[in-house]
């Protein structure tokens, strides 16, 4: 799948990732890429100016990790969590309009 | 010269520095420690992505707390008025008091302009928070907005003190401790709004594009007649606050006061339009 056609969707996608526990940046991208069997394929720096903005906008909050290596560790926020419930009702319906339509 | 390297230079370039690239950097850094072999992305387009977000995300935060502790500012100063016992300002002028007198202008002229900020920053920050990113013209208008907000909510809290403490002995003494301590607790929401405030006149998008006028910020609530035409606009509001005031002094059995308030209000409305009209982005 293009970046062109992620474009819009990869704030829910960082977000559904997220909630299952915290991750570092480079964890997020390798779960965008398994979950999605491989076909979720951006460039993968283009995912951490996303992490920045979702946690000015509060939906994410980040800590460095106590490991050996300096490493950021992002999380869901309470915002977070009602945002990504939101996007899911969007996505759901728009599924089911576009489906709709080409079933047809 | 290194990927990383290069990353810093263009970071720079769009005037992310200190802690920020400091932290990018290291998240980089990390992500080529698990894979040396991972593309990344062009440096540049990168920095002027981080910009562009980042700068969105904290122009329209800084707006939305402005705007947050200005209504906070605001109620504080509504309960200041409501438990005075007769007209503050109308005791201003008994007292003959110049600091007063001084206190009530500062309070009334810094309470309308940053109304009309704060409000115009919290509008403009409401119709754009679905855009991932916006111009850095309309970026610098929304910061903007929120600064002479917040600077004018604090000339009005500033003001509302000199009042209290112009008033000692005209007024009961617990109004005078409530409206300087409620002054200090506007204040104080101002001053919690400051940090934001400082991050998004730091950083800023790069992306180019108009900042947009008042047309832009009513949408649908603007007259068709009126837009494209501030001036024209300006005109009507100023026109329609001075009949409101001139109407509430016909209300309290003094019309002239009133028609001569209505006037003085009107002219101000229009004055506040020419001077920060567009510094503001009210119009182009």
């Amino acid at each position: 799948m293009r970046a062109e056609a992620l474009k819009g969707h990869l704030d829910a996608l960082i977000l559904g990732v997220l909630e299952d526990g915290p991750l570092h940046g480079y964890a997020i991208i390798e779960q965008l890429k398994q979950r999605s069997g491989g076909s979720l394929d951006l460039p993968e720096g283009t995912v951490y100016p996303a992490l920045h903005r979702l946690e000015a906008a509060g939906q994410l909050a980040s800590t460095w990790s106590d490991g050996a290596r300096r490493r950021r560790v992002y999380r869901l926020t309470a915002k977070g969590e009602r945002e990504l419930g939101q996007r899911r009702r969007e996505w759901s319906t728009f599924v089911k309009a576009i489906d709709a339509v080409l079933a047809t | 010269m290194t990927y990383l390297e290069t990353l810093a230079g263009e970071l720079s370039a769009v005037g992310i520095r200190g802690r920020r690239r400091a932290r990018i950097l290291a998240e980089f850094a990390d992500h080529l420690e698990c894979d040396p072999s991972a593309e990344l992305g062009d440096p540049s387009a990168l920095a002027q992505q981080f910009a562009d977000e980042l700068g969105t995300a904290l122009a329209r935060r800084a707006a939305f707390m402005a705007f947050a502790g200005l209504a906070l500012a605001g109620i504080f100063v509504g309960v200041g008025f409501l438990t005075a016992q007769r007209q503050v300002f109308a005791s201003v002028v008994r007292a003959g008091s110049p600091l007063g007198e001084l206190g009530a202008w500062l309070a009334v002229l810094g309470g309308q302009v940053a109304f009309v900020a704060g409000g115009l920053a919290g509008l403009r920050a409401l119709r754009s928070r679905q855009a991932g990113v916006v111009a850095r013209a309309a970026a610098v208008v929304l910061v903007r907005r929120a600064a002479v907000g917040i600077g004018a909510g604090a000339v009005t809290m500033i003001g509302f003190a000199l009042t209290a403490v112009a008033l000692i002995g005209h007024v009961a003494s617990w109004w005078t401790t409530l409206t300087l301590a409620l002054s200090g607790a506007g204040m104080t929401a101002l001053l919690l709004t400051t940090p934001a405030l400082i991050a998004a006149a730091r950083l800023r998008p790069v992306a180019a594009g108009s900042a947009g006028d008042l047309s832009e910020d009513l949408g649908p609530l603007m007259p068709r007649q009126l837009r494209g035409r501030p001036w024209a606009f300006a005109l009507t509001t100023a026109t329609a606050v001075a009949l409101v005031v001139a109407l509430a002094g016909v209300v309290q059995a003094d019309p002239f006061d009133g028609a001569a308030r209505g006037l003085v209000d009107g002219l101000a409305c229009l004055s506040g339009f020419g001077v920060l009209g567009r510094y503001l982005g009210l119009r182009t």
